[in-house]
């Protein structure tokens, strides 16, 4: 039985990743960051929900390059980030979920301090084998509303998109455009009295510009949405590959509400549409910046 | 007869208090209330104790007793007693000698001399009965390790009652052990003569090897007729282990899951849904006799040296086969942590639900290496299959139904079981693991 296991084997394959001279660095960094982690860790590296140290030090050294040297991620205003309990609300476009990858590490190598970002996941991503692992390790749990209100009570920082995938899959001529705000979110904030950070992210609408999305495909492969991008399906796997646009990341005041949060969806709906309004003033000043920079090329710087 | 049906037809469902109380209708008893002691409201001619956990009165009368091969105990040993001539005793039940002849008692090495001091009792040569001053508890399965452990940790507190289907060689001395089945109307003689105030129910059947029958008639009929005693013959505090495996293994299962959420074992699992049934069993009389402290334990996966668990069991695998591509996290108490909370749980006299946590969760494969075990990635699609086979064959100790517990989690949250007992376990994660390696 001397066969590694596949996790074995993409272990391997990211520790390879340290002896490029350049690398190296970051996967020190990122060692440095990890040790300043408010997070506990149990004598076998684990947190209570199955975090793992080193998985997330794996992981993030992938995403940090990613995070470097295609999107040149810049953030603004991360020092807004409170300490303790945050809800975190942000846009969400692009396909595949890399926004919120990138919100990740930048909350795990730029904030204050660093902080593991913990995401919410579909319901039917625990029965998906291998990815149920990965997410659980990155620090992401199933999303019901046990688990969001048990880590925000043990003042971890979660991270919603409350567009959800009509966010992620809308098409290129509804970038920016925030869609349908999701209520869970504010009545989590409301019950376990959590700020809530709203984040702007800018560059992530263009990375990979969907011009269709064919509903019956989606239902036929029981997916969430079959979009049709300028590069994907046509170009197989290569085309999910995004373009190095650059991402501009705008952190906002963290905002604090008060109420009942078993309040009807009317008031719990004018809460959520105040963060939704903040988002999409942000939106608005970090597109202007990027025009200044230039109206196509500031895409990409 | 005085028996109270537990459920006795729509009439009774109705009428959820007017059942006569113990209070109403025994003697007052000793020191009550504020989680003391209590004594046995059958005997009159109890001794009260102060509240708190007192040394027997026996002992300190005694204090300078030498060892339990002392002439004392040898002319105690004339009060009379066969381990099992108290079960068959024609008494009527309130007068109990716990003292045995010498030839019975087997001699387990030196650990247990203090406790002869105080067991066997100077005996009166008076036709007075030996006034026991502690509350009678009576365990079932006994003799399961489980059983052994708990009757261990509390044999200073309560007089041990044991009942078990097998029988247990060499048992101690401060156990009065009966063999017999939970089925068996003799189970309620037990409770006429013993007159236990404290019952401990451990008696299920976990393994399949047995018939399915078989398993669910002792688990959910045997259960249900103890219930049905412990409400006539006015037991005041009970505890029941069932186990955190009713909630079931399922993909959208929180991480830690309280005592409210539902048990959803039978969906996936049908062969163990008789725990689920014996909970939901013991859930309707915590309701229904809410002046009888009964606890309803859910502990976590228990390892241990004398523990036969079902997660031992598999840990025990020389290849222990995994679902390729899921690695739930698992918790784990160590056994003895557990008999430390059933002991706890009746000293606090708690009542409800209450999920029993030990010192925290690891990946399963973390638990198979650490206990020494080859963790084996199977696809799914494989696994039922093969294991499915198997199992028909005898040759797997597990049906395929188990499969969703190495897929999902099944954690669970034990705040409420803390914060009402102020249990916390002594056992970390290692030393558990290193009691199940092989």
């Amino acid at each position: 039985m001397g066969v590694p296991s596949i996790e074995t084997i993409a272990a391997r394959l990211a520790d390879s990743l340290r002896h490029v001279p350049s690398v190296g660095h970051v996967a020190d960094e990122i060692e440095d960051r990890l040790d300043r982690l408010p997070t506990d860790f149990n004598e076998y590296g684990y947190d209570p929900w199955g975090l793992n140290r080193d998985v997330v030090a794996r992981t993030t050294l992938i995403a940090a390059l990613w995070y470097r040297h295609w999107f040149r991620v810049e953030t603004h205003d991360i020092e807004r980030m409170p300490h303790g309990r945050v809800l975190i609300i942000a846009n969400h476009a692009g396909q595949i979920a890399i926004d919120a990858v990138m919100l990740g590490t930048a909350m795990l190598l730029e904030a204050e301090p660093p902080r593991i970002v913990r995401g919410m996941g579909e319901y039917w991503l625990p029965t998906v084998p291998f990815v149920n692992v990965i997410m659980v390790r990155m620090g992401s749990v199933v999303g019901t509303r046990k688990n969001c209100v048990d880590l925000l009570q043990a003042d971890e920082a979660v991270i919603a998109f409350p567009e959800g995938v009509r966010g992620m899959n809308k098409l290129f001529s509804q970038r920016y455009q925030l869609q349908e705000f999701g209520l869970g979110f504010m009545r989590l904030a409301l019950e376990t009295n959590t700020p809530i950070v709203p984040v702007a992210i800018v560059g992530s609408e263009e990375q990979a510009p969907a011009i269709a999305n064919v509903h019956s495909l989606a239902r036929l492969l029981r997916m969430p949405a079959f979009p049709v991008t300028l590069t994907w399906p046509h170009l197989g796997l290569l085309g999910m590959i995004p373009f190095p646009v650059k991402y501009h990341v705008y952190f906002g005041e963290p905002m604090r509400f008060e109420g009942y949060y078993n309040d009807g969806d009317d008031v719990i709906g004018e809460k959520v549409e105040v963060v939704k309004q903040r988002i999409q003033s942000m939106l608005a000043a970090g597109l202007e910046a990027r025009e200044r920079r230039g109206r196509f090329l500031g895409i990409f710087r | 007869m005085a028996s109270k049906p537990f459920v006795s037809g729509a009439d009774s469902l109705f009428h959820f208090w007017p059942l006569p109380r113990p209070d109403d209708v025994l003697p007052p008893r000793g020191n009550d209330g504020n989680g003391a002691w209590t004594t046995p409201a059958s005997d009159t001619t109890q001794v009260s104790l102060p509240s708190g956990n007192p040394p027997a009165p026996e002992q300190v009368a005694h204090p300078d007793t030498p060892d339990g091969t002392g002439s004392g105990s040898v002319s105690a040993a004339a009060a009379v007693g066969d381990v099992r001539g108290a079960e068959l005793g024609p008494d009527d039940g309130d007068a109990h000698t716990e003292t045995r002849g010498e030839g019975d008692i087997e001699t387990r090495g030196g650990e247990d001399t203090a406790d002869v001091a105080a067991e066997i009792a100077p005996a009166p040569r008076r036709p007075v009965a030996v006034v026991s001053s502690r509350e009678r508890l009576l365990i079932t399965g006994i003799a399961g390790g489980q059983g052994q452990l708990l009757a261990r940790s509390v044999r200073d507190r309560f007089e041990i009652i044991g009942v078990d289907r097998e029988r247990w060689d060499n048992h101690p001395r401060y156990v009065r052990m009966h063999v017999l089945d939970l089925r068996r109307r003799k189970l309620e003689d037990l409770f006429r003569t013993e007159r236990p105030t404290a019952v401990v129910h451990l008696a299920f059947v976990r393994h399949f090897e047995a018939n399915p029958r078989l398993r669910h008639e002792v688990n959910v009929a045997g259960t249900r007729q103890l219930l049905d005693y412990c409400a006539s013959y006015g037991v005041r505090r009970l505890v029941v282990l069932s186990s955190s495996y009713v909630y079931g293994a399922l993909p959208d299962n929180p991480c830690y899951m309280t005592e409210d959420a539902p048990l959803n074992v039978s969906r996936t699992y049908p062969e163990v849904r008789d725990l689920a049934e014996v909970d939901a069993l013991c859930g309707a009389f915590l309701w229904r006799y809410p002046h009888i402290k009964t606890s309803i334990l859910r502990p976590v996966n228990t390892l241990g040296n004398t523990v036969h668990s079902a997660v031992s069991r598999y840990l025990k695998l020389a290849y222990v086969p995994t679902i390729l591509g899921f690695d739930p996290m698992l918790q784990f108490i160590h056994e003895e942590d557990l008999a430390e909370a059933v002991a706890v749980s009746l000293e606090k006299g708690i009542h409800g639900f209450f999920n029993v946590t030990g010192p925290g969760a690891v990946p399963l494969k973390v638990a198979i290496r650490e206990s020494g075990g080859r963790p084996v990635g199977i696809p799914e699609s494989v696994a039922r299959v093969v294991i499915g086979n198997l199992f028909r064959l005898g040759l797997f100790p597990f049906p395929p139904g188990a499969i969703d517990f190495v897929k999902y989690p099944c954690t669970v949250e034990g705040s409420r079981f803390r914060a009402a007992t102020g249990f916390s376990p002594v056992f970390t994660l290692s030393d558990i693991f290193k009691t199940a390696r092989r």
